[in-house]
């Protein structure tokens, strides 16, 4: 039962790719509205003070702690969760798959929250490279101490996208040279 | 007690006056990761929440020929980020960069990280070392004052009830280097035990040219950011060498009076204070390869 003191307000936002309408308690943590309203089980709630990370979500594509924004804050906005960065059919994440790849988890709790870091940093900058990765990484913590197999997948995924780089370079190059030959 | 409501200004006018109005206890919010924090832990309770997030115009950059206007909104991401504020304002990038981690500097301004007023912040030394001005909006007109009187205390600002800073502009005059060296005790994304903001202007663009103006601001160390002016004032005019880095380490350890916190003793921040001074106005000095004018 709602309690009749609390004021809430109604907020309503893209929550990975759908429409989310709540009636939110005014500055009840986003984390809370998304784990006990939504059905999200992604974002996940440790310290409370924006310092360990696993309260992780994409606010208009960029890294936020959950437990630090209020609900109000994202009316309006688009929200992303690990949950959304999966495809229709259940295709995964670059990303998820990276982590996946190199058993980049034990217990796995932190993990959506360091997927959806790398994603949010290589979407602003694409020509990352895995310093600059590790360095946005720094904000999120992880209890069992995966951190080599974490960073390894970061630095597999950061070279397997330069690869492809190169490669997709070399064949707009061929294909130039195809049209136009010299 | 709950808040009972939570209100989104759309011109500045509204959001000074439900800011003003002291029948009801409000308390304004930009990014909101000071205020959810103290909410939490009991030591704010308003009745209302006013937002920030739809006053217009708070969010912009103006890179001026002289100086840079900073809306109170912009993101220290945003600072952190911003190609041409990196070159002319590298500092400032710098500090803001340092902030936290990614999910904090993405969502807090800069305009909230001043009025937060927090003795550990990064970004207050650098602004007061470069003579920023805060841009103060208020129900009886605007009004403008240096960042060094506006954050006043621990947690206290010289802000009226109902004043917003709605930017805060920055000189970059020509001839102008500065650095911000931030010392850490504890982890990577922690405030700082120390930060050193330190600035030099030079009659020319040239790192040999003679000293127009100095000045280091030491953060972290005591309720407001800390300055010796008689030991900068007195480097103006002399070249900025070792000697000199020395003579300002000595005079900021002996002045300053530091804090004791879980980042470090007083005791121990006065020997970084003399460490780090030293490093940073070795960075900017005159010697060959060092002070370009980043
Ligand atoms: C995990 C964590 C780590 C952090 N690490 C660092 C660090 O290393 N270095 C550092 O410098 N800081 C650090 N901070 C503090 C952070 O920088 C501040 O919380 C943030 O800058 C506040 O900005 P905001 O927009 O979120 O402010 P809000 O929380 O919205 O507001 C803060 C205060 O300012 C007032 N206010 C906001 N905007 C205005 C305005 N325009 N005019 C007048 N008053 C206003 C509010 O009423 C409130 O009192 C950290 C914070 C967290 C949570
Ligand atoms: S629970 Fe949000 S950062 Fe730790
Ligand atoms: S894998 Fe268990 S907390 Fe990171």
């Amino acid at each position: 039962m709602p309690d009749p003191e609390v004021a809430t307000t109604k907020v309503r936002f893209d929550l990975n790719g759908s429409v989310a309408a709540v009636d939110a308690p005014i500055g009840q943590p986003l984390l809370t509205t998304l784990r006990e309203g939504l059905g999200i089980r992604s974002a996940r709630g440790t310290c409370g003070v924006g310092v360990c990370g696993t309260c992780t979500v994409l606010v208009d594509g960029r890294a936020a702690s959950a437990c630090l924004l209020m609900t109000q804050q994202v009316d309006g906005r688009e929200v992303v969760t690990s949950e959304g960065l999966v495809g229709d059919h259940g295709e995964l994440d670059e990303v998820q798959d990276a982590f996946l790849g190199a058993n980049a988890f034990q217990c796995s709790f932190c993990i959506p929250a360091m997927v959806l870091t790398v994603r949010a940093h290589l979407d602003e900058h694409p020509d990352a490279d895995a310093e600059d990765v590790r360095e946005a990484l720094a904000g999120n913590l992880c209890r069992c101490g995966s951190y080599p197999e974490i960073l390894a997948a970061v630095d597999e995924l950061v070279a397997a996208r330069a690869a492809d780089d190169v490669a997709a370079r070399a064949a707009d190059d061929a294909a130039v040279d195809r049209e136009d030959p010299r | 007690m709950p808040v009972a409501s939570w209100l989104e200004p759309t011109s500045l006018d509204q959001a000074c006056d439900l800011l003003a109005d002291d029948e009801f206890e409000s308390t304004a919010l930009a990014g909101g990761t000071a205020v959810s924090l103290m909410l939490k832990m009991g030591f704010l309770d308003p009745e209302r929440l006013v937002s920030l997030a739809r006053l217009p115009g708070l969010d912009q950059i103006d890179v001026g020929d002289d100086h840079v206007d900073i809306g109170a909104a912009v993101s220290l991401s945003q600072v952190a980020q911003h190609a041409t504020l990196r070159a002319c304002l590298p500092s400032l990038a710098t500090a803001c960069a340092s902030v936290g981690n990614v999910r904090v500097r993405n969502i807090a301004t800069l305009g909230g990280n001043l009025a937060e007023a927090d003795y550990a912040s990064d970004p207050p030394a650098v602004l007061v070392s470069l003579g920023a001005v805060c841009v103060i909006r208020g129900p009886s007109g605007e009004r403008r004052a240096g960042v060094e009187d506006v954050v006043v205390g621990h947690y206290t600002t010289s802000l009226e009830p109902g004043e917003l800073i709605t930017s805060v502009r920055i000189p970059t005059p020509p001839g102008r280097s500065a650095t911000y060296l931030k010392y850490l005790t504890r982890s990577s994304e922690d405030r700082p035990c120390i930060g050193v903001a330190a600035r030099v202007d030079r009659a020319e663009a040239r790192p040999d040219a003679s000293v127009t103006g100095l000045d280091v601001v030491v953060g972290a160390v005591a309720g407001t950011p800390q300055r010796v002016a008689e030991a900068t004032e007195a480097e103006v005019g002399r070249p900025l060498d070792r000697a000199a880095a020395d003579r300002l380490a000595t005079a900021y350890a002996e002045a300053i009076d530091p804090i004791d916190d879980a980042r470090g003793s007083s005791w121990y921040r006065t020997q970084m204070i003399e460490v780090f001074v030293r490093r940073a106005v070795i960075e900017l000095s005159d010697g060959p390869g060092r002070g370009g004018t980043a």
